[in-house]
């Protein structure tokens, strides 16, 4: 896998973990009650860790996903029977061969999000 | 929704190794069959979980969770630690029984909550511990969860 594919992935999963903390109100519930989570001390914390993984990526990359973050809540999405699991258009089928290793950063043509396919 | 429905036998081990918090985490993503990759992502995912507060919710039982890209469904497994080790449970207490659940990011069904939600409930039942000490093979495993409605 691209080492800079798999920081994406860290932070995207990071960012839904983020975004379900301070938004889901069953899942504040279930983490403070049932495993006493701190919920706030946890939301900074992974903005913390967030902000670091972010210094891990390329500037040009890290433009890239701070530019699609401004549109998308999911940057980086699944390819799935050969469609963008962001957008759900099909994927060539040259680039769909070639994602397949994740060994490259592949974009959406259509929407831009940064491709993987799931192992 | 019933919990035995998630769980198979290949992702029960009643015999985990690891000596440490790391090294169980990484046997209880060992029996999801993901690849070495994503296996490394979702390892750093579950410590992170952890450093926000331990799992361990008591009475020797922790319920490690996350959400990941690197699954495409919701995936557990269980696994059983006999000499126990310690998981920085809320009690402070060794930790023998372990439960993983991991979800992917979107889930058409939104079981990963309830899912949580339901071990955590089979954990609170008194006799739960016990019994999980004394289940000898996987089978047993999930002949409990369906012996106990769950």
């Amino acid at each position: 896998m691209h080492p800079q594919l798999e920081v994406l992935l860290q932070i995207q999963d990071l960012k839904g973990q983020q975004r379900e903390l301070a938004e889901g109100d069953d899942a504040r519930q279930v983490e403070a009650e049932e495993f006493h989570m701190n919920v706030e001390d946890a939301l900074r914390a992974i903005d913390q860790k967030l902000e670091e993984l972010e210094g891990e990526l390329d500037p040009p990359i890290r433009a890239r996903y701070k530019r699609m973050s401004r549109s998308y809540h999911r940057v980086v999405v699944p390819v799935i029977g050969g469609n963008c699991f962001g957008c759900f258009v099909s994927i060539p089928t040259s680039v769909s061969s070639d994602i397949r290793s994740n060994d490259r950063i592949h974009h959406c043509e259509n929407c831009g999000r940064f491709l993987y396919v799931i192992g | 929704m019933e919990l035995r429905e998630f769980f198979n036998k290949e992702a029960v081990s009643l015999d985990l190794k690891g000596e440490s918090k790391d090294e169980i985490l990484k046997e209880l993503i060992g029996l999801l069959g993901l690849d070495e990759k994503s296996e490394g992502i979702l390892f750093k995912m579950l410590k992170r979980r952890e450093n926000l507060g331990s799992t361990g919710i008591g009475r020797g039982i922790a319920i490690p969770h996350c959400r990941s890209l690197v699954v495409n469904r919701l995936r557990v497994a269980f696994g059983r630690k006999p000499g126990g080790v310690d998981f920085k449970a809320i009690d402070n207490e060794p930790v023998y029984n372990f439960f993983l659940i991991v979800a992917p990011p979107l889930e058409v069904s939104n079981q990963y909550l309830p899912v949580l939600g339901k071990i955590a409930q089979f954990a609170k039942e008194p006799d739960v511990p016990r019994r999980l000490a004394e289940i000898t093979q996987p089978e047993d495993f999930l002949a409990l969860l369906e012996e106990k409605g769950f």
